[in-house]
């Protein structure tokens, strides 16, 4: 049986990457509540997941063989620099539904401090499961949870 | 990072909110300003806000989704001068008028307000983010 070592936190780290990307968003709109003329934009994620995930939209579908970073050139390895994620341009949208002001301003500052608050949630969600992974796997190669906590103390 | 970047947004609207106040405070300060450097009557700041992309230029929604908010200028209120008749002021013209400044009190108190509450919910976005990269790290 071969199973890659990191079972699971591929999907993880895309799923990281969308949320951070919506709250940056979301910290766009509240910070632009005032600006004359701008208009409220959202992430759509789970568009924007099935855009950097295609097939991977579980966790538990069997990975492909050859791993991420079999790369010729090392240079690929860097990350993608502060721009937005590639292929995200399509899923992020104007919002819509939202009272325009007379200034021709769409945002609606409560609804997009609960977005923030629950895209929060669902970051602390992911990353606590990328937790539980590594704790998994850690148990995995320990042969028991005891034994990593002792080797830890 | 994306994280980074919500606290760069964060800390770009929070800049300009506090502007805004200081335009507010400038203004409840000289509402009674009948004489400035220029030699007439203090006229009303306002600021402008202007959403700006880390790209430079603003085209569709994911542009916008990049962008932060800048104090693109700060304008002085086209509102007409207020004249309040008192002739035995140094400053009154021949009728016995002085001009005085186009302050609106009740404007700027709603303006305050307003700022301050977007510059809390900047804040508080801020904060938020700021949680989820130390639980990043935590990982």
């Amino acid at each position: 049986m071969s199973v890659a070592l990191d079972t699971g936190l591929e999907f993880y780290r895309h799923v990281l990457e969308l949320r951070g990307y919506r709250q940056q968003i979301l910290s766009a709109d509240i910070a632009n509540a005032s600006t004359p003329g701008f208009k409220a934009v959202d992430l759509d994620f789970q568009e924007a997941l099935g855009a950097v995930a295609p097939g991977e939209a579980s966790p538990e579908r069997p990975r492909s063989s050859e791993l991420a970073w079999l790369v010729d050139d090392v240079r690929d390895l860097s990350p993608a620099g502060s721009g937005s994620p590639a292929g995200l341009a399509a899923s992020v949208k104007y919002q819509v539904g939202t009272p325009v002001t007379l200034d021709g301003n769409s945002v609606d500052l409560n609804q997009n401090k609960v977005a923030a608050a629950e895209n929060a949630v669902q970051y602390e969600a992911a990353a606590s499961f990328v937790s539980q992974t590594i704790r998994m796997l850690t148990i995995a190669i320990n042969g028991s949870a005891s034994q990593q906590s002792n080797g830890g103390s | 990072m994306s994280l980074a970047t919500a606290l760069a947004i964060s800390g770009s609207g929070m800049a300009a909110e506090a502007e805004r106040l200081s335009a507010v405070a400038s203004n409840l300060a000289n509402a009674n300003s009948i004489v400035t450097s220029s030699g007439t009557a203090y006229r009303a700041r306002e600021v402008v806000f202007r959403a700006v992309s880390e790209g430079g230029g603003i085209e569709g929604p994911s542009a916008i989704g990049m962008a932060g908010v800048r104090v693109a200028a700060v304008v002085e209120s086209a509102e007409p001068l207020r004249t309040s008749y008192d002739p035995s002021s140094s400053f009154a013209d021949d009728n016995g008028y002085v001009t005085m400044p186009n302050v609106n009190p009740v404007e700027e108190m709603v303006n305050m307000i307003s700022a301050q509450q977007d510059y809390q919910a900047n804040l508080e976005a801020f904060n938020v983010a700021k949680s989820l990269a130390l639980r990043t790290l935590a990982i």
